[in-house]
């Protein structure tokens, strides 16, 4: 059997006893919350810590809300099955219900958390792999080595976000509670992806507590879109996450359109939504702006051939992937996803 | 090294093992339930699946140190645990997977089984796509999941007292009442 | 061996079958379904150690030294072996032995095996890999088949230079060239003829199982090897030839085995270096591989360029096949030369033409090894050649299915490479796709996107050619009836899952006439049970199967004999059934209890030796043995997909499977045989990709990056068995289990040709390759037929 490295477990109660181990140990700490990222990558010694720090038993992480203003209030622990499945999260936010359903098989949703996947490391077909599979190559620009093998003689490494609700997030403008040494802070979800494939993430060293989502107007709709080969256990080859807030007339009054499974950072296709504005589903002019939408989508995204999976078709699915997602948002159906 | 006590089939069990074990070594290799498999190493397969607090984990990504309190339920405690409800035999659905032939090279099964019932446990009347969802986090190599799921709505059928969907190469029939295992001495 | 004889398809007792033809549970269902079931890592010994390798991290390149001193040192390693330990050569083929356990002087592939060290725990033996030191001097690594064929030098498998002088090989694992008949004057002679190219990619078997072996060296000398292994006689031969141990001091037993399809069938490094480590440290070893290093030892199906010409008449009737075919061998031999072979000696049924030429070349490559999948050697040129028929079908302005059954064979016929063909269904097999497809009212007329396609096969129920040459037989069996009423079957034949236990059970109970819950099987292990050559090329069902009749029906001899005596009556008087003795119109009965004691009585100790080998068949040529089948099973698909065409992904909705099985001895260990090949003949078309990177590395060695479907990706699978009753096999029977693969992957394609009118032939059936084909289609005007018009047979020569 694949063995993991050598660690020890932490199992802290509270979150300023986690925050205690993670400065305590510092950068040879590992946090983990389900363990279907961290854990097969440190199978595959990519990450070897001394210490691992497992988040499962920390009361204040759990549960879902909502305040008064209709805000969601999501605590990082909560499984992916849980929000997948959650009335509120499906009524207020169907994007993000949706891309957890998506996320990966049956049991990695019941174990993997909503923390976990906003936090998913970066992935990439010459970086997933064992140690032995890595070291015969000279191993790479993001683990152990300094060539990319993406990009000939790139310096900057590629590795694609992956993680399916960071884009619903994303288009739900979500915010992010993280605790760390100096206590509590919040940030807009846009601030915390980086394009470094390395870590594309700008915190380090502090503890997701909870995900809040803004309240949405009444009108809203969302949708998330996922290409991948089979029907489950797969990671995105494409991800793409819809919403139209609709106003009383039905024009849409605002719109977001993000993607992930590209580069590092999950996208913000922005050029793309605004042509959305002001239409009305079901009308030929939403029709057409479907259409373009598509087609400044496609022109913001270059994936690469960081994870496995042919680049040009992945290209080739991204205005497909835009119209139909937006327009399972219209509709207020999707997921977008073949089977 | 440390001293775990898990809750595994009912039984309380304290074992040593290191922190970097997973809940899949530490069955198989310090319990010796071997029932639970392993197949891909790192979660991509199934075959590991055990329930944990009545869901379906994989025991390959699950650490043992972290298991705690919690009741853990491996393909050996399904039997025992029938049994102790008043029932006779195999749980119906390890039953009904013996019936209709699902069981190949039945590596997978115990993951599979585990699957099935906890679908069952929250969802007594699934629909065939539902029943093909809630599977297909359990790689199977031998069957295409034909015989499985018709295991599966045969354990259905039987627990509502209706018949099962006839196979294709039954047509008509109930070919797995025929399978019912002769009385001794008849 | 009175196996060779034939006893027809019947019973022969007048009550007919009690057992056979009905579902019956499998012998180890409920112990896999509880968890009981033991498979070789489920194996402990006390004082057990585990094993490691060390892989090349080369694609090619010579060893110049190896330095295991550190690794040695470190504290809780108790012995490291290489190559030089274990220097004897070996080859699942006794003619290419060109495996060592542990690389000697060089390494083939990213993957191959170079050392391993026993050690108290994997973390240990993980550990003392890592101080392991090998310098390398690496070569020029030939991915690309076409390249290693061009180019002699360096050869992967180096000839001495003698040998050179004799014939330079350069990187050719194997070539064959056979012609019947005068092919080109045929094909000039044709009112029609198809010439494309076919391309199969590299697929693998991807049992849930990884490799596992345990093994146990006794004082006395006696070697016991637990191996997840479907071929236990022949790794017992290879284990005593590369440990230099007499074949009597070697023990293999085969545990539970969790799958194989193929890729077991091999001898494997683990198990030489489980033993040669148990027997440097005097303690029991095991080691079990990780899913990774499965994929690195592979056996998977040959990648395969082919070029095919196929010959008619305006009729349909088929005049002439020529095929030329480049199959990427991978590494080693392993089975290559009878894959080569077998890629084309297979495709002579289930239609006659009656001329027939092949060409095929294996080269070695610095990949992972490949071998025998499910379908060996023959799955490949099925789908080339079952998507030329439906162009040819097109060209021809006929029914695709039609110009099937215009060509069909017959039954009792020699192929045009003279193999014998006795039982053929293969009528009744198309009939059956076509009634349950509804073809009539659907093929062609459904909407744009949907559509039907058809495709046959014929396949082999064992071969009279064992893999190594020899006088026995190739199935032994032997049964031992205990006075308690129980019937203990010992049988060599390997129950991989396929369920060949379950059928010995079913076979031994009807012929005694007892409950099947009466009869154990002991199965796959050297020391107790006659040889049985292994589970591969389909044949334990037919020949174990015959082989127990054969014995059974020595006992029934004496039990009837017995019997009549002490009932004074006429022999044929006397019936056995649901566990009882009974005098035939009359109340008289016994209990097999008693009647196996009343017979003990007088006859001495109950027991039997049973046997099958094949009548003398094949060719009358070099080569004419090898794919020469006692019986072929014949298979017709009809599918039914959905594609997207603006994603380009194809979607199986149905996949109709008739086969003919001779006679289902269980139809539903049949129908599950024929639902599991035709899922994993879609999976190989749609998604699985035995990728080797531009590196030389797997692409994705993992069941994540390799994509086996799941249960949500998995069509309706509606299995239809067909009955021809074959003459010679166990009541009827023939294979199951790998001629149902063969049409899924043809069958898709000429679907979506009815779909969209394009033409899929380069496997797998991407997405991406949809859109390509559509793009050509638009660009060629729409309504046109075929992107690609077909050649006719002056143009030039295919080009592989």
């Amino acid at each position: 059997m694949l063995r993991l490295p050598q660690f020890e477990l932490a199992q802290p109660r509270t979150l300023d006893e986690a925050c205690a181990l993670l400065v305590e140990h510092g950068e040879e700490a590992q946090l983990v919350a389900g363990g279907t990222d961290l854990v097969p990558n440190m199978k595959h010694e990519l990450f070897t810590p001394k210490v691992v720090i497992s988040l499962a038993k920390v009361a204040e992480l759990r549960g879902v809300r909502q305040e008064a203003d209709g805000a969601l209030v999501l605590g990082a622990l909560t499984t992916l099955e849980a929000l997948a499945q959650d009335e509120r999260v499906r009524a207020r936010a169907p994007a993000l219900a949706q891309a957890a359903g998506l996320v990966a098989g049956p049991q990695l949703r019941r174990m993997g958390t909503l923390g976990g996947n906003v936090m998913l490391d970066t992935r990439c077909q010459w970086y997933n792999q064992t140690y032995f599979w890595r070291q015969a190559l000279g191993f790479c620009l993001k683990k152990d080595g300094s060539a990319c093998h993406v990009v000939a003689g790139g310096a900057k490494c590629v590795a694609a976000a992956s993680n399916d609700t960071a884009p619903a997030l994303l288009s739900l403008d979500a915010e992010l509670v993280f605790h760390g040494p100096a206590g509590a802070r919040r940030i807009a979800i846009d601030a915390l992806y980086s394009a470094d494939g390395i870590y594309n993430k700008t915190v380090r060293g502090e503890i997701l507590v909870e995900v809040r989502v803004p309240a949405t107007p009444a009108g809203h709709r969302g949708a998330y879109g996922k290409l991948r080969e089979r029907g489950s256990i797969d990671f995105p080859l494409l991800g793409i996450a819809a919403r139209l807030d609709l106003s009383a007339d039905g024009t849409v009054a605002s719109a977001a359109l993000c993607a992930v499974a590209l580069q590092a950072r999950p996208l913000r296709l922005k050029k793309a939504a605004e042509v959305l504005l002001g239409t009305r589903p079901g009308t030929a002019d939403f029709e057409a702006a479907l259409q373009e939408a598509g087609a400044l989508a496609q022109k913001q995204c270059h994936p690469l051939d960081n994870i496995p999976g042919d680049a040009d078709y992945r290209r080739e699915m991204v205005p497909v992937y835009v119209r139909r997602t937006l327009l399972a948002a219209a509709e207020g159906s999707g997921p977008v996803h073949h089977v | 090294m440390r001293v775990l006590s898990l809750h595994v089939n009912g039984d309380r069990v304290e074992l040593a093992a290191p922190d970097h074990w997973t809940l899949l070594e530490v069955l198989r290799y310090r319990l010796g339930l071997t029932g639970s498999k392993q197949g891909c190493d790192k979660g991509d397969c199934g075959a590991c699946t055990v329930l944990v607090e009545g869901q379906p984990v994989l025991g390959c990504l699950t650490l043992a140190a972290s298991c705690g309190e919690k009741p853990i339920t491996t393909i050996e405690g399904l039997m025992p645990a029938h049994l102790a409800a008043g029932g006779t035999g195999p749980d119906p659905v390890q039953a009904a997977f013996d019936r209709c032939g699902a069981l190949q090279c039945g590596f997978c099964q115990p993951g599979m089984i585990l699957s099935a019932r906890a679908l069952l446990n929250r969802n007594a009347q699934p629909t065939r796509p539902e029943i093909r969802a809630a599977l297909s986090g359990n790689l199977c190599r031998c069957t295409g999941y034909t015989q499985i799921v018709q295991a599966i709505e045969l354990a259905i059928a039987e627990s509502l007292g209706v018949e099962p969907c006839a196979p294709a190469w039954a047509p008509g029939t109930n070919p797995w009442k025929l399978a019912a295992p002769a009385e001794p001495g008849a | 061996m009175s196996a060779r004889d034939v006893r027809g398809p019947g019973a022969p007792w007048p009550e007919g079958f009690r057992l056979v033809g009905k579902a019956q549970r499998k012998i180890d269902g409920l112990s896999k379904a509880i968890g009981a079931a033991l498979y070789t890592d489920d194996l402990v010994l006390a004082n057990m150690l585990h094993a490691k390798i060390l892989r090349s991290p080369h694609a090619h390149a010579k060893i110049r030294a190896i330095d295991t001193r550190a690794a040695q040192a470190l504290p809780g390693v108790h012995a490291v072996i290489t190559g030089e330990c274990m220097p004897v050569k070996y080859g699942v083929i006794p003619w290419t032995p060109d495996e060592n356990a542990l690389a000697l002087d060089k390494v083939r592939f990213i993957g191959d095996e170079v050392a391993a060290v026993a050690a108290v725990d994997e973390d240990t033996a993980n550990a003392a890999l890592k101080l392991i030191r090998v310098d390398y001097e690496p070569l020029r690594a030939f991915l690309d088949p076409e390249e290693a064929l061009r180019t002699p030098e360096p050869q992967i498998h180096e000839q001495t230079p003698e040998q050179k002088l004799k014939e330079h090989k350069g990187n050719v694992s194997k070539h064959v060239r056979l012609e019947f008949g005068d092919v080109d004057a045929a094909l000039a002679g044709a009112d029609v003829v198809v010439a494309d190219d076919y391309e199969f990619h590299g697929t693998t078997h991807t049992p849930i199982e990884p490799h596992c072996a345990l093994a146990q060296f006794a004082p006395d000398g006696v070697l016991t090897v637990w191996s997840s292994t479907q071929i236990t006689h022949y790794v017992q031969k290879a284990l005593a030839q590369v440990l230099e141990l007499p074949e009597a001091r070697v023990r293999v037993i085969q545990p539970c085995l969790g799958g194989a399809f193929g890729g077991k069938s091999d001898p494997f490094a683990l198990e030489f270096v489980v033993a040669k480590l148990a027997m440097l440290t005097g303690r029991p070893v095991k080691c079990l591989w990780t899913r990774e290093e499965v994929f690195y030892a592979h056996r998977g199906r040959h990648p395969m360029k082919l070029a095919y010409r196929t010959g008619a008449r305006r009729d349909g009737k088929l005049t002439a096949v020529d095929a030329k075919i480049l199959i990427d061998g991978g590494s080693y031999s392993s089975f290559g030369l009878v894959t080569t072979y077998y890629s084309g000696q297979l495709l002579t049924g289930p239609y006659h033409f009656p001329a027939y030429r092949f060409d095929s070349t294996r080269v070695f490559t610095n990949k992972p090894p490949c071998g025998p999948k499910r379908g060996h050697g023959s799955v490949q040129p099925r789908f080339a050649f079952e998507v030329q028929l439906d162009q040819l079908a097109e060209k021809l302005a006929l029914d695709p299915l039609e110009l099937r059954r215009i060509n069909f064979q017959g039954e009792n016929v020699k192929t045009v490479n003279g193999q014998r063909v006795t039982s053929n269904g293969f009528l009744q097999c198309l009939d059956e796709v076509e009634r349950a497809s509804q073809w009539k009212a659907r093929r062609g007329k459904l909407p744009r996107g949907r559509g039907l396609g058809v495709a046959g096969s014929m396949y082999i129920t064992g071969t009279n050619y064992p893999v190594y040459p020899n006088p026995m037989p190739q199935a032994g069996v032997q049964l031992k009836l205990d006075r308690s009423g129980l019937v203990t079957v010992f049988t060599g034949g390997n129950d991989i899952g396929q369920g060949s236990n379950s059928i010995a059970r079913t076979i031994v109970a009807e012929e005694l006439g007892l409950d099947p819950a009466d009869v154990r099987v002991v199965a796959a292990d050297t020391d107790l049970c006659p040889v049985d050559l292994g589970a591969y090329s389909s044949r334990v069902t037919f020949m174990v199967g015959n082989a127990l009749i054969d014995a059974c029906r020595k006992l029934r001899v004496q039990l009837v004999a017995a019997l009549a005596e002490h009932w004074e009556v006429d022999e044929a008087r006397i019936g056995l059934g649901n566990g009882r003795a009974f005098e035939r119109g009359a109340a008289r009965t016994l209990t097999m209890r008693e009647a196996f004691q009343l017979t003990e009585a007088r006859f001495d100790t109950l027991g039997a030796t049973g046997a099958y080998n094949t009548p003398k068949l094949g060719g009358d040529y070099r080569g004419g043995t090898i794919g020469a089948s006692p019986a072929y099973s014949f298979t017709a698909h009809v599918v039914e997909v959905e594609v997207d065409e603006e994603t380009g992904r194809i979607t199986v909705a149905n996949c109709w499977i008739a086969h003919d099985c001779g006679r289902a001895l269980n139809p539903m260990l049949v129908a599950g045989q024929m639902e599991g090949s035709a899922y994993m003949g879609l999976a190989e078309a749609l998604m699985e990709d035995h990728k080797v990177n531009r590196f030389g590395l797997h692409a994705g060695p993992s069941l994540l990056d390799y994509r086996i479907p799941t249960a949500v990706d998995t069509p309706e699978l509606h299995a239809l068995i067909v009955e021809s009753l074959d003459p010679e096999g166990p009541y009827g029977a023939k294979e199951a289990g790998e001629g149902p693969l063969h049409p899924s992957i043809p069958a898709i394609s000429n679907a979506v040709f009815d779909a969209l009118g394009i033409r899929l032939r380069a496997l797998p059936f991407t997405p991406a390759k949809v859109l390509r084909a559509l793009r050509e289609q638009a660009t060629a005007g729409r309504g046109g037929s075929s992107v690609r018009p077909a050649r006719v047979a002056s143009e030039a020569e295919p080009s592989c």
